[in-house]
């Protein structure tokens, strides 16, 4: 099944801003998708499409079987029930302060019908994960930017999501906190999981043969490679 | 529905971390709350009191029947009054004989009774007097006129309608006075809501891109105006609850003779009331200031 379709797609902003143009690609169950290109090239234009934030403009779309048309009668009430069914993972974390890493993950969880005690057990579960048992605890604002990055995808991954989106996820991290952070998200793809990786940080990007790469160029596909090397 | 029960505990937190941040203008808002409220609960305390005492009045409604003695015998003002009790709206009949109607106006009148010795004779008539009930007055009196003897009625009409007018008057001022409270408590509760709204807005755009149902995002703050506005009604309650306590002691010294609802009653009454209105004002006031500052 394809969790993501899009064909001939274009994004134009109200102020006629030209987003995204003819963008046609398909993210497959299980699939690893690098979304490559300098800053303004419409990699978080393309984020905001699929998780409902804005819709096409031009061109069909459809993200986990749901068609994501701006003429829709509510599609903030869909955009918000496929966004249950995701995993979004933020260049700003957008994590809640004052409150600790596990009482964040469990906002990711708790209006997906669960009880207390698997909200409680699935937030335990994803903050082991990411490595941060030890700090489930602490309030956010005391973590360091890249457990604030982790804490992040663990409020994704307690979601058990079928597409983890991750928009410049190493935005604010230093090299070493990065590359961390893409190894950690690229482990939770699985049969069922999809992960869709923004960035521009290319030299960042393990080699590997399983997955594939788009490298967007003032909104449009430049290029599209199966697996990823450094040259 | 289920999620909002397994997340009770997530959301009394929610509102107590809110009041928490705004805890000066939650504390201004509860006292302003109250003291609407409280203004709200003496109206409506005079409103009853008021209503009560003219129904009581007006169940002792009387229209005075005068005759001519000197036309009528015994026998004669006998039948009279026989067949004035069977008028439908009648309730009791009886002659007040010329003594009577004396001796009652020297105690009406107390100390200035003396004035009634000027006269050399009694200057009353005996009369009868006829308990009924106000709404069949126009069918009694109706019944009444044609009787043979009769001379002229006095239905105090006049004092009776005045008494339905303050009685309709209090009505207007009451619900004048529930629509006032009304409007001032919405826009306090959703001028409350809408700060908390700003001072959270990231963490409410953060679970609309966790795709958050709006109830869900909205629940705290209803929540939240709905406890503002209820204990702005329990500030108001005590008070009121003091005041009446005052009055009734008041009251049951000087002037026991006013008729009043029981005291337990108007309490419990105006309790129930005062606490109702403020959930509903609070819940509508929070919804509509949560529906206001919706694009944060």
């Amino acid at each position: 099944m394809g969790m993501i379709e899009s064909k001939e797609v274009y994004l134009e902003y109200p102020d006629g801003t030209i987003a995204l143009k003819n963008v046609s690609l398909q993210v497959e169950s299980g699939e690893l998708l690098y979304v490559i290109g300098p800053s303004g090239s419409g990699k978080t234009s393309l984020i905001k499409l699929f998780m409902g934030i804005e819709f096409p403009s031009k061109g069909m779309l459809s993200v986990l079987g749901q068609a994501m048309t701006k003429g829709d009668a509510a599609p903030g009430k869909y955009s918000r029930r496929l966004r249950r069914m995701m995993g979004p993972v933020f260049q700003d974390f957008k994590l809640i302060d004052g409150r600790n890493a596990q009482e964040n993950v469990m906002l990711g969880t708790r209006f997906l019908g669960l009880t207390p005690g698997e909200i409680k057990d699935g937030a335990r579960e994803a903050l082991i994960k990411v490595g941060l048992e030890h700090k489930m605890f602490s309030p956010v604002e005391n973590l360091s930017w890249g457990e604030r990055q982790r804490v992040a995808i663990a409020r994704a991954v307690a979601r058990k999501p079928l597409l983890i989106l991750a928009d410049e996820p190493t935005g604010n991290l230093d090299k070493e906190n990065a590359l961390n952070i893409l190894d950690l998200l690229t482990s939770f793809r699985d049969e069922n999981t999809s992960v869709v990786i923004t960035t521009h940080a290319t030299h960042l990007i393990s080699e590997n043969d399983d997955c594939r790469c788009i490298e967007l160029e003032a909104g449009t596909i430049r290029r599209e490679t199966k697996g990823w090397t450094k040259n | 529905m289920k999620n909002y029960l397994f997340n009770a505990s997530y959301f009394l937190k929610e509102v107590k971390t809110s009041l928490g941040q705004n805890l000066l203008s939650g504390l201004l808002s509860l006292f302003s709350i109250g003291l609407i409220f409280f203004i709200l609960a003496m109206i409506t305390f005079g409103w009853w009191a008021g209503d009560h005492l003219i129904e009581a009045i007006q169940s002792e409604a009387e229209i005075n029947v005068y005759y001519d003695d000197e036309d009528i015998d015994e026998a004669g003002k006998a039948s009279l009054v026989e067949n004035i009790k069977e008028i439908q709206g009648t309730r009791e009949a009886r002659i007040v004989e010329q003594q009577e109607a004396y001796d009652r106006m020297v105690e009406i009148l107390g100390k200035e009774a003396r004035v009634l010795e000027v006269f050399d004779d009694n200057p009353f008539t005996s009369f009868i007097e006829v308990s009924i009930d106000l709404e069949e007055i126009d069918h009694v009196l109706k019944k009444i006129e044609p009787m043979a003897g009769i001379e002229h009625i006095r239905d105090n009409r006049e004092v009776l309608d005045r008494l339905q007018g303050i009685a309709v008057l209090m009505s207007y001022l009451g619900y004048l006075a529930v629509a006032a409270v009304g409007i001032s408590t919405l826009i306090i509760t959703s001028h409350i809501i809408r700060l908390g709204i700003y001072a959270r807005k990231d963490q409410i755009n953060t679970l609309r891109l966790l795709g958050a149902p709006e109830g869900f995002i909205a629940f705290p703050f209803l929540l939240e105006g709905m406890l503002l506005a209820l204990g702005g009604g329990i500030l108001a309650v005590v008070m009121v609850s003091l005041v009446i306590n005052f009055i009734y002691a008041q009251i049951s010294g000087t002037l026991s003779f006013i008729p009043l609802i029981s005291r337990e009653s108007m309490t419990w009454g105006l309790v129930i009331f005062i606490i109702s209105l403020s959930l509903v004002f609070g819940f509508i006031g929070s919804f509509l200031g949560f529906s206001s500052a919706k694009k944060v």
